[in-house]
């Protein structure tokens, strides 16, 4: 027998390339205390705290022992976790686990990136560094500069995300217009989304389309910013859950499953043998065992809201597709009908997406917190226009080998 | 708890200073032979959790290349920074709450890469303390050590003392680290001094190491061996930023301790306590960690030293597995009390098996001066 | 002004920098085993007795099978194209490479474009990741057979392995 578990509050910063009125330490409490306001909940009565962003973007380490007295954190449990780029979702989920197990009742999660802190988006122990040891190791050895000079001119992040959308194209038949077409409405609902990033109401594919070509298939227009910003959730067991909010927003299934490391090295650089980094064997697992748990027996009728995690406009279509709301190599064609607009049969991302927010530590978190915001009925002007019984909520991290899904509901159900 | 759950299964390394072992070969290694200890397979995982922080393994995202080496491919893996017992904590968490019911926790630090002092700096208050740039780990214990000896009345000798105790007890553990049998109270003494009172054998030597644990429900742990440890209580709790509490108690882990004896339902933990496991990195924070389990009264800590209670042969044995400062792999070293604490129970410590041992606690910790704790109580079959 | 800041609306900028020092990686001597066969124009890739997968470069363990790969496998010099991109022509001002412009030290011509692939080798389970060269970017497809380009003289390096070129 599972405690049912719900989140009942959630808290955001307006997120921008800048946010230098504040340090990281009021950034995340503003954050956490709009979520306690939403959630109407004291610290008193918190119990646990589950916080996470990628290490050493902000130039701190464990940054939670410095900025713990802003949020309230001392004198209770404190776990950080980080996973890359799924970090928001793994601290969410962290905050689910926390409660679920009886250790505690009502947890706080919050995750944030302040990208603004550094003077390169990620510095010091940037995105770069994630493949630094291999690096290392590679020059020991001789590795060839015109080499390096290929990998530097994709960009190491984008990298891996462009070699994936080839992989797509060639096999699902969908082209750069597609991309365009997804980040123009990942614009035009972020222009609906007040906490947004990159807001730009009535942009179209057209406009992406005038943008440079960085590497193909991929435009400048296509890729999400950096942002600073913050989320938070209020995450409580059943009893408080039911008298603090109208509507909870229900945890009903999650998992996380990991795949080996998707096209770039593995450690020392060796090679690895995931062929197709569009394959997401991890995702499909991890959406099909939430969904079991849900009770969730067919995704593309029952779901009504998806939130993916879409920095590059590809992994919209690549993960709304393993996340089993399309059919094979059929979500560009949705798209085109116009089935995952805010209005359409299927929203993806109406909040406009990492596409266009991307606070790293924290974008996954924002995910499952306007999945949550749809079923509350709080997401204001991007409220998908229709009653939303279930939504998922998706992150991808590392070298697109970490996954987080997690399905809420408007029902504790099963 | 709503569920019981034990501890199925351990390993650890060889601890050393600069090992002859890649990062991924270290930790497969230990992952591999929690697996074969436990006597289960890698398919029969549920879920993996792991601890590290990108700091000391020079890498963001430290994880990322360790997935295929703790046997996570295709499994629902986390990870926990800093110490293994936050991640055996949430590994808990997620068999509690019935949604997976075999778990592997593994932690891991090799020193050998990055000196851990220097990333306690960066752990600062970046407005003010980075800025002004004497602190770091050590200079914090040295100011946290004299207040409490001055409050108490302690004196060096007592913490040489309390060095003299683990480091020869880790001379029986072939895990450990630094290994000096005949140490003597004046050779701790007489060693380097890095910011008085510290030395540097009150000090935890810098390793690299690593371990790993197998968690399981009460249906799997009794399936898979018929010497389960039980985990009977926990607490974990963070202590306030180093310039806003009182350092000269170690608040956070007495709260964590209360937390769990509650749950575990203890209520003299001198008494119903056979052995504990500590992550004392520093000597003095032995002595204050006595006092903050509840093993003595307040400022009494030095008593238990000066009588030799905690000794391996005493009335309650602390630390017989030589602690931190018989090897400290950063994140792993919370987690390893774990496993020496299970070992304690299951009979397996060999040359420093403390006799008739039923119930044990288990220490890990975080920050500087203890700033995050997280106790275990343990308990075998009879328990 | 001395010691007061210029003011901001309610923070004020600290500036500083961070040079965190050095890190001591410990590496695996297995690339020394695959230099060593680049020197004689062989790729050696790494074989799981496990499952049979071929990985190149060669890589510790297998994940699926949670196994050292302690054995070799040469494979062929041959492979497909799984995957490319190819990028913009190079202009002087646009990339900095440790600290370098790649153009203007003559590495990449200006106007240029690097086209970055992944090939499968004949007899590998894996992507190595290369660049191809002497090649009509035009002409690049998925599917396209290519052959290593090998240095003059390999000296041992993973220089050696210059990249791939169209058979």
């Amino acid at each position: 027998m599972r405690r049912n578990v719900a989140i009942i509050g959630c808290g955001q910063t307006k997120h921008t390339s800048k946010r230098r009125d504040v340090n990281i330490a009021e950034m995340v409490s503003e954050a956490v205390y709009n979520a306690l306001e939403d959630a109407q909940v004291s610290l008193r009565e918190v119990d646990a705290f589950v916080v996470g962003n990628m290490q050493g973007f902000g130039g701190i380490a464990q940054p939670e022992q410095w900025l713990g007295d802003s949020i309230g954190a001392p004198g209770k449990s404190v776990i950080r976790i980080a996973t890359g780029g799924t970090t928001g979702g793994s601290v969410g989920q962290g905050a689910y686990y926390t409660v679920a197990s009886g250790l505690h009742d009502v947890a706080v999660a919050v995750a944030w990136e302040k990208h603004s802190d550094s003077r390169e988006a990620g510095a010091t122990t940037g995105l770069l560094h994630v493949g630094l040891g291999n690096f290392f190791h590679a020059a020991s050895y001789g590795l060839s500069l015109k080499n390096l000079v290929a990998t530097s001119a994709v960009g190491a992040a984008a990298g891996v995300a462009v070699f994936q959308a080839v992989f797509y194209m060639h096999r699902s038949g969908c082209s750069i217009e597609h991309f365009d077409m997804v980040a123009a409405k990942a614009r035009r609902n972020a222009a609906k989304n007040k906490y947004a990033h990159l807001q730009w109401p009535g942009c179209t594919p057209e406009d992406i389309a005038r943008t440079e070509i960085i590497a193909y298939p991929f435009r400048y227009g296509h890729i999400c910013p950096a942002s600073d910003g913050a989320s938070a959730i209020v995450v409580a067991e059943e009893n408080l859950a039911r008298k603090k909010a109208r509507q909870p927003a229900w945890f009903k299934g999650l998992a996380a499953f990991s795949d080996e490391e998707n096209s770039l090295q593995s450690e020392n650089f060796g090679g690895v043998g995931v062929l197709d980094p569009s394959e997401q064997k991890g995702c499909w697992m991890s959406a099909t065992k939430a969904y079991k748990m849900a009770g969730i027996k067919d995704p593309q009728k029952e779901i009504d809201v998806a939130e993916v995690y879409q920095p590059f406009p590809s992994q919209e279509l690549i993960f709304a597709e393993r996340l089993g709301l399309f059919d094979e190599g059929t979500a560009w064609m949705a798209l085109e009908k116009g089935e995952t607009d805010i209005d359409g049969r299927m929203p993806l991302d109406p909040s406009g997406g990492v596409n266009a927010t991307n606070a790293i530590g924290s974008t996954a978190l924002q995910r499952i917190l306007e999945c949550a915001l749809q079923i509350m009925g709080k997401a204001e002007e991007h409220q998908v226009p229709r009653k939303v019984s279930n939504a998922v909520a998706h992150g991808w991290g590392g070298v697109t080998n970490y996954i987080t899904v997690t399905v809420l509901g408007d029902s504790p159900g099963r | 708890m709503i569920r019981r759950v034990a501890i199925v299964g351990y390993a650890q390394s060889h601890h050393q200073h600069n090992m002859q072992k890649t990062r991924e070969d270290m930790v497969f290694e230990v992952c591999k032979e929690a697996l074969h200890h436990a006597g289960i397979l890698r398919e029969e995982l549920d879920t993996v959790i792991t601890a590290s922080t990108d700091f000391l393994d020079g890498r963001t995202i430290s994880s990322v290349f360790l997935s295929m080496a703790v046997g996570a491919f295709l499994k629902d893996e986390s990870k926990v920074e800093e110490d293994g017992t936050f991640a055996l904590y949430y590994a808990l968490m997620r068999i509690l709450a019935g949604t997976h019911d075999v778990a592997l926790v593994e932690a891991h630090t090799q020193g050998s890469t990055f000196n851990p002092h220097q990333v306690t700096f960066y752990t600062l208050d970046p407005l003010f303390d980075r800025q002004i740039g004497v602190l770091n780990d050590i200079a914090a214990a040295a100011l946290q050590a004299r207040m409490y000896m001055n409050r108490y009345s302690v004196s060096e000798e007592h913490l040489a003392m309390a060095a003299v105790k683990n480091i020869t007890n880790a001379a029986e553990n072939p895990c450990a680290h630094r290994k000096m049998p005949d140490v003597s109270v004046e050779e701790v003494m007489s060693s380097k001094v890095f910011y008085d009172p510290i030395r540097e054998l009150m000090m935890s030597p810098i390793s690299d190491g690593a371990c790993a644990l197998i968690l399981a429900s009460e249906e799997r742990a009794k399936e898979i061996t018929d010497k389960p440890v039980w985990i009977e209580g926990v607490g974990s709790c963070q202590d306030a930023y180093l310039r806003d509490r009182n350092i000269q108690n170690l608040d956070s882990l007495q709260m964590a301790a209360r937390t769990a004896y509650k749950m575990a339902g203890v209520k003299e933990p001198f008494s119903e306590l056979d052995v504990a496991e500590v992550s004392e990195k520093f000597a003095h924070e032995e002595l204050m960690i006595y006092e903050a389990l509840g093993l003595c009264q307040e400022g009494q800590g030095k008593n238990l030293i000066e009588r030799g209670t905690t000794r391996r042969d005493g009335e309650m044995p602390v630390n017989p597995s030589g602690g931190a400062l018989g090897a400290d792999p950063v994140c792993a070293t919370g987690l390893i009390r774990v496993i020496e604490a299970a070992k304690q129970i299951r009979g397996e410590a060999g040359g420093y098996q403390v006799p008739d041992v039923r119930r044990a606690l288990a220490h890990g910790q975080f920050g500087i001066c203890a700033q995050k704790n997280a106790i275990f109580i343990l308990g075998g079959n009879g328990s | 002004m001395g010691y007061v800041k210029e003011e901001r609306p309610t923070t004020i900028s600290v500036e500083g920098t961070w040079n965190i020092g050095s890190y001591h990686y410990k590496g695996s001597k297995l690339m020394e085993e695959y230099v060593k066969g680049l020197k004689q124009k062989k790729l050696i890739g790494s074989f799981c007795p496990g499952c049979g997968k071929v990985i190149v470069p060669p890589r510790n363990l297998c994940g699926r099978c949670h196994r050292i790969m302690d054995r070799r496998k040469i494979v062929s010099n041959r492979g497909t194209i799984t995957c490319f991109i190819v990028t913009p022509p190079m202009e002087k001002g646009k990339l900095k490479v440790l600290g370098m412009d790649p153009v203007e030290t003559g590495l990449i011509k200006e106007g240029e474009v690097v086209i970055p692939v992944f090939v499968k080798f004949d007899g590998s389970d894996s992507n190595t990741d290369t660049i191809l060269l002497n090649v009509d970017p035009k002409a690049v497809h998925i599917g396209m057979r290519v052959k290593v380009l090998w240095a003059k003289e390999p000296q041992g390096a993973l220089s050696d392995f210059e990249g791939v070129e169209p058979v």
